[in-house]
């Protein structure tokens, strides 16, 4: 089983982000950049399906030079190969991303294509779906559990109203949950092994985002609240507050 | 055809509360542009659209009610053409159809809005970035824009009583890729986490599943407008349901007061939970960072602060 999977390399969730001086962008000031949570667990669940379906897991991920670090933490892990999608900056709209991604994946030929359901910093939430039909294959998206077997595959996906459960054949489009499953970490033996994995590189011209940031602020930080240490009348007292003061109850 | 659309989701023969939601930021986008608007139901809730909205357009989906994502989509896309807007609630479903019907149609879309502003006639829609720590504002450029919308980002639009008479449109069904069914969640008298007022979230402090009781008390304290909710290892070791689940791996909720008993307050948590209005914190450790975010908070063994909670609420109402 062959199996692509999409990396996106996003900010950490500790790191703080800066705006550039004209306010329209985020810069990389201060980031620390890590594979997307969900991503992880797609590699994870790749390398699995791989060592008990036999294939490869190719990763692939669109960038500039810094995405490089999180392809090489994915061989690391046990991927195969990888191919970077080099631009100079990320691109921030989903939907031009998901074209440049469906155009590699229809050069090679894959059985099944794994993505994260939403990336956490720009949080599109949407190239799964956009796969999906671009490929006209089956996608099911949210995904937290993935078994096949003879062919098929079963997911299921956790909705406001129990879980789905989705059956389809191959090839399909699956974007998980980091509930999936928790990745692993790289082995010495891994991070060694994957210094010699190939990672190929091709140019690409993304074009330019439809999804246009007209401006850009930081959320002003919570302020620190009103903190009371426990003891008797304090239960009335925050009673009191929620309802008279902030009138929530 | 009216111009601007919501794509309605039922439950039943009734529209959801965030899809109510949906219908007020469509009535406001409505006055501000100076267009009409209306929804797109499921034939077996046109009645439910005729009273709040001023135009209903229903799609026949015949006996199978659970036709998944992916067909719902590709059925719309039969229909939007003449549309400027397509909204719809950013809940699971929503944001799948949402996905789909955009590149069905070749167009951007804004997903998981927490709002909108109109300046001189243009839409900026207003989502949130790295985890909330950023607001940005887009524009979006082709037709239709399409936006999805965080539940609880508006009020639910009043009912206007009448009923309007509906369109009922025809289209061609495709052939399902995937096969679903749903396994549906025992119904509850509570209301989703997403959509109620009042949260009660537990954390790995309460010890283990059997001491889920003394938040079930406050929360029959706090009245049927709370809900439950839990931090994420709290739902990994199956102390409770996934669904229950708050953070960046789950929902983002925005309610009125979120009540975080026994959670340290990892950023992670804290990402899905930082538009609540209100926060009370409830932690025995007093470095602990949740306290950071919190607008009230009370050190204390939350077993002992719990119950006194839910007693004070119930002398004084
Ligand atoms: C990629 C990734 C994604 C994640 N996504 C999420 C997510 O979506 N949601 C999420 O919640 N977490 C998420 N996490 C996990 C997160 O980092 C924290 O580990 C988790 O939130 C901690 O849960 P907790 O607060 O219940 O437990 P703990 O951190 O163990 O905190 C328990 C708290 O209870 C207090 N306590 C203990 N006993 C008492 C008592 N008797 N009375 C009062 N207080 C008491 C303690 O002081 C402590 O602060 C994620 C982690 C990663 C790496
Ligand atoms: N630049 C990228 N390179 C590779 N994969 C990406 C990229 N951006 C998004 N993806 C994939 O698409 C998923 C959803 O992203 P989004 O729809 O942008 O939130 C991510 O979890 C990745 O798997």
């Amino acid at each position: 089983m062959n199996i692509a999977v999409c990396v996106k390399q996003t900010a950490d969730t500790e790191s703080r982000p800066v705006l550039g001086n004209d306010q329209s962008h985020v810069t990389d000031k201060g980031l620390v950049w890590i594979i997307n949570p969900h991503d992880e667990s797609a590699i994870e669940i790749a390398i699995k399906l791989r060592d008990q379906h036999g294939g490869t897991v190719t990763l692939i991920a669109l960038g500039p030079d810094r995405v490089e670090s999180s392809l090489r933490q994915g061989l690391a892990m046990g991927a195969d190969q990888a191919i970077h999608l080099h631009c100079e900056i990320m691109p921030e709209d989903s939907f031009i991303v998901s074209d440049v991604l469906a155009t590699s994946i229809q050069t090679d030929d894959y059985d099944l294509v794994l993505t994260g359901e939403v990336a956490i910093d720009g949080a599109g939430g949407q190239v799964p779906q956009r796969l999906g039909v671009l490929l006209d294959w089956p996608c099911i998206t949210g995904v937290e559990e993935l078994s096949v077997e003879s062919g098929e595959l079963t997911a299921r996906h956790p909705i406001e109203q129990g879980d789905e459960i989705h059956n389809c054949k191959f090839p399909a489009v699956i974007g998980v949950n980091r509930r999936i499953g928790e990745p692993r970490y790289p082995s010495f033996k891994g991070i060694m092994k994957a210094k010699r994995k190939p990672i190929e590189k091709k140019a690409v011209s993304p074009a330019s985002p439809q999804l246009q940031t007209d401006s850009l602020e930081l959320s002003t930080p919570r302020s620190e609240g009103k903190i009371l240490i426990y003891k008797e009348g304090v239960a009335a007292e925050v009673v009191t507050l929620l309802r008279d003061t902030s009138k929530v109850i | 055809m009216f111009k601007i659309l919501v794509i309605a989701e039922t439950a039943g023969e009734d529209l959801t509360t965030s899809t109510l939601e949906v219908c007020e930021a469509a009535a406001v986008l409505s006055s501000s542009l100076g267009e009409s608007w209306g929804m797109l139901v499921p034939d077996h809730a046109t009645e439910a659209a005729g009273k709040v909205a001023p135009d209903v357009m229903s799609l026949g989906v015949g006996e199978d009610r659970y036709p998944g994502a992916g067909q719902v989509a590709s059925m719309i896309a039969q229909v939007v053409e003449s549309t400027d807007i397509v909204i719809m609630a950013a809940t699971s479903t929503g944001k799948d159809v949402m996905g789909r019907l955009a590149q069905h149609l070749s167009v951007p879309l804004a997903q998981d809005c927490t709002g909108f502003e109109v300046v001189s006639g243009e839409i900026k829609f207003k989502r949130a970035l790295y985890g909330g720590k950023v607001v940005v504002r887009v524009k979006l450029s082709g037709r239709p824009m399409m936006a999805s919308f965080r539940p609880r980002s508006f009020t639910p639009i009043a009912s206007s009583g009448g009923f309007v008479k509906a369109v009922t449109c025809t289209v061609n069904r495709v052939t399902p890729k995937t096969s679903v069914h749903l396994q549906a969640k025992a119904v509850s008298e509570r209301p989703d986490v997403t959509e109620a007022s009042i949260v009660v979230s537990g954390g790995r402090g309460l010890r283990g599943p059997e001491n889920w009781h003394i938040l079930e008390d406050l929360l029959d304290a706090l009245g049927p407008d709370a809900a439950l909710a839990c931090s994420r290892p709290v739902s990994d070791d199956n102390w409770r349901p996934h669904s229950e689940h708050v953070g960046q791996t789950g929902r983002a909720i925005a309610p009125d007061l979120y009540i975080a008993v026994g959670i340290s307050g990892a950023t992670q948590h804290v990402a899905g939970i930082a538009r609540s209005k209100c926060i009370l914190a409830i932690n025995k450790d007093p470095d602990a960072p949740i306290f950071k975010v919190a607008d009230y908070g009370i050190v204390g063994d939350l077993f002992e602060v719990v119950p006194a909670l839910a007693a004070a609420i119930r002398d004084t109402s």
